[in-house]
């Protein structure tokens, strides 16, 4: 019996032992695989054609090489769809494990419906206060504890065609009486005085009612009025308000008027500043890399300055602090552990990620990291180099403002740009518009929808 | 069991899938958001139950008044100049014998775009500087300087009639497949009596016409309702609410203030003032019009 089993072996043997062969390979290999592959984490972005490449390379691909337990992959899509369906999705008790939002207002409602992660633990494990700047640490802890960091942080700035400005003679205005003067010798020109529209983006209109607030009532007066120690009909930020109306519709500062000001979007503003349609542009810090490939790639020369001074009551120089998107750890996600480590390797990889910022011209991904002045590259565009040194000086020294789509709750946040297209129409006075708004803050104030704000020194 | 394979059961288990499908997609969701508008809702997190408080604030809600106007003038709009030269575009193709398939073409063609791309098309024709503004204002005049889109007095003008351009073709399409319908004969007996091409129109065309015209009536009542895409993405209901519609107003309630549950009470209303519309039209059937 024996020997005839030895005899099928030998005669059946080549088919046998190969079929077992591949057999225990396949265990293994499919074991070995199963050790070796890393968990994934998901992570939804706002899509953006040019910045995608880099985000894949500089920071997918980059922190997924770094270690070998987790492979980050980024997913890329329109942010209006993406945050309606990054919302369906929690709902269910899904969604990605880093939560991407615009700002601090998402971030609280996700935070109110218990949907993110508590990152009290690993901001003390890790030290993440320490390498953070303070306010930009204090807009993400909600009821006393760390909910979001800051992805992108930015402020507004002027931009001027300095060519224009050597040209004849003028001067970047740093008051209101400087800058009423400069725009009416702007105008005699046959130029606009500012490039901007708000065409593809309707809230562009916050942008401008936020400088008004800020440098005409002064930060400390837009600071008491969030905390609720100010209301917001005081005189000053009706007399705020007035002058931007006086500017937006009587003068035609923007674009020439308030309809080719709403008729103008985002390609439209960059070449009418490149091409001497406009001498000058009131924008945020997310435009560096654009203008550098706009106006940078002209004979002429632009350069920046901060806002001006519109009256007494604010009169040194402030930056508006801001924070452009927040990433948070989803509470339901599926590796909230590789999500926190993620998070780490952005906070502890200072290197890599300017190295990302450098490539939008610090405009994108930048990280609220505390920076000294060798940090900054030297292989960016000049304007942002000094850009990144005084808003660092100024900011320090205390000086600055208050963007409304970070400070703002979501129902006066939205009041005061799409209800101030109602002002400039003649509709409502400014009394009744601030009226208005007032009530909505004590509403967001009663329901406990108020945003963190860092205290003031 | 016998009951389930009687002839009278087959049609509804065809029925059945399509029933199936929208008891979900459309039934409970529909009634989710019936119940949402007397709460709070934020969109995420707790619900709670606030009563009518959301009706009480929506009929204190000026903008909302305005929307609604917004959308009573869009409808008499769609009633009037789309269905007007539908009408008559129609009548006449009638008696176009050759060409008549590339004047259907043409006039339908708007309809088969996306509305994305119509109004890309309309933005940039009154762009104020690559528009037609433009090239008008670089030799002399002044006309069109302004893109109506941004003027508060034309901007719902405008958006309506960038939507009834893209829909007039449609009509145009369902009038002259119902004026095909109609018996030559009457043509011929009204040739003889001496009619003219106006009373021709009057007295056989339109009363022949009459079940296809009532219902293009009905489906523009009922689709100026929810309008919405024309409005976002040409003018956001802006300036100043000047083209403000109620669905473009829900929609900004719900999605950028985060006001589910007031969305949704809008939306309640919208529902009901179109369950008005099917009723009277329902009305008119029975009362024997021939609709």
């Amino acid at each position: 019996m024996i020997l005839k089993f030895f005899n099928v072996i030998l005669l059946n043997g080549g088919i046998m032992i190969r079929t077992l062969i591949s057999f225990v390979s396949l265990i293994i290999l499919s074991t070995s695989y199963s050790a070796l592959a890393k968990t994934k984490v998901t992570w939804s972005m706002e899509s953006n054609a040019d910045r995608d490449p880099i985000m894949i390379e500089k920071l997918q691909n980059a922190y997924n090489n770094s270690q070998g337990n987790y492979e980050l992959v980024i997913e890329f899509e329109d942010n209006e769809t993406r945050l309606t369906s990054m919302r369906t999705a929690m709902i269910g008790g899904m969604g990605p494990d880093i939560v991407e939002t615009p700002g601090p207002s998402y971030v609280k409602e996700y935070h109110a419906a218990g949907m993110l992660e508590n990152l009290d633990s690993y901001a003390a494990e890790f030290g993440w206060k320490d390498k953070m700047i303070p306010w930009a640490y204090s807009s993400g802890v909600f009821e006393g504890s760390l909910y979001a960091i800051p992805k992108t942080h930015e402020s507004m700035v002027m931009l001027y065609n300095k060519t224009l400005f050597e040209e004849n003679n003028w001067k970047v205005p740093t008051t209101l009486e400087e800058l009423e003067d400069v725009a009416g010798k702007i105008k005699a020109k046959g130029m606009n005085v500012f490039s901007y529209g708000s065409d593809g983006w309707q809230p562009t209109h916050e942008h401008l009612v936020g400088i008004y607030l800020n440098n005409y009532a002064g930060p400390q007066a837009v600071y008491e009025a969030i905390i609720g120690e100010r209301e917001w009909t005081d005189p000053v930020f009706v007399e705020a308000l007035e002058l931007l109306k006086k500017h937006m519709v009587d003068e035609g500062y923007w674009s020439g008027s308030l309809e080719n000001y709403y008729a103008i979007g985002w390609d439209d503003f960059h070449a009418q500043f490149a091409n001497r349609g406009a001498a000058m542009m009131t924008i945020g810090t997310w435009t560096f890399q654009a203008t550098q490939l706009g106006i940078g790639a002209s004979d002429d020369e632009w350069g920046w300055a901060p806002l001006p001074s519109l009256s007494s009551q604010s009169p040194d120089p402030n930056f508006m602090i801001a924070i452009g998107t927040t990433m948070s750890v989803n509470a339901n996600g599926k590796n909230k552990d590789g999500a926190i480590d993620v998070l780490n390797w952005i906070m502890s990889n200072k290197d890599k990620v300017l190295d990302i910022a450098k490539d939008f011209e610090f405009g994108e991904m930048v990280v609220p990291l505390t920076l000294s002045s060798s940090d900054i590259p030297t292989d960016i565009a000049p304007q942002v180099q000094d850009y990144l040194s005084e808003y660092a000086r100024i900011t320090g020294e205390g000086n600055y403002g208050y963007c409304t789509w970070t400070f703002w709750p979501a129902d006066p946040g939205v009041h005061i740009w799409k209800d101030m297209e109602v002002v400039w129409a003649g509709d409502i006075s400014v009394e009744d518009f601030l009226y208005d708004h007032q009530k909505m803050w004590d509403k967001a104030r009663k329901n406990g929808d108020t945003l963190p704000v860092p205290l003031r020194n | 069991m016998k009951i389930f394979s009687n002839k009278n059961f087959v049609a509804w288990y065809f029925v059945f899938p399509v029933a199936f499908i929208h008891l979900f997609v459309i039934g409970i969701p529909s009634l989710a958001s019936l119940a949402l508008c007397l709460t709070d809702w934020r969109g995420l997190g707790e619900i709670n139950y606030i009563g009518f408080e959301n009706f009480i604030e929506l009929f204190d809600d000026r903008y909302l008044k305005k929307a609604i106007i917004n959308n009573v003038i869009w409808t008499i709009a769609f009633l009037t100049v789309p269905v007007g030269i539908a009408l008559t575009c129609a009548y006449l193709l009638t008696g176009i014998k050759r060409g008549q398939m590339f004047f259907r073409l043409a006039f339908f063609f708007p309809y088969m775009l996306a509305s994305v791309i119509n109004c890309q098309i309309w933005k940039y024709l009154f762009h104020p500087i690559h528009g037609l503004g433009g090239f008008f204002e670089r030799i002399g005049w002044d006309f069109l300087a302004v893109s109506p889109f941004t003027m508060k007095s034309t901007s719902l003008f405008a958006v309506a009639f960038v939507d009834g351009w893209h829909f007039w073709g449609f009509l145009v399409v369902i009038y002259l497949t119902g004026m095909y319908q109609v018996d030559n004969h009457l043509y011929e007996a009204a040739d003889i009596e001496g009619a003219t091409k106006f009373q021709k129109f009057r007295y056989i065309t339109l009363p022949m016409i009459r079940p296809v015209f009532v219902f293009s009536i009905m489906i523009i009542i009922i689709w100026s309702v929810p309008v919405f895409d024309y409005v976002y993405i040409l003018t956001g209901g802006g300036p100043a609410y000047s083209s403000e519609v109620i669905a473009n107003y829900m929609y900004s309630q719900a999605f950028e203030r985060f006001d589910v549950g007031y969305s949704s009470a809008i939306g309640t209303l919208m529902f009901f003032y179109v369950m008005i519309i099917v009723a009277l039209f329902g009305l008119f059937r029975k009362a024997g019009w021939d609709i």
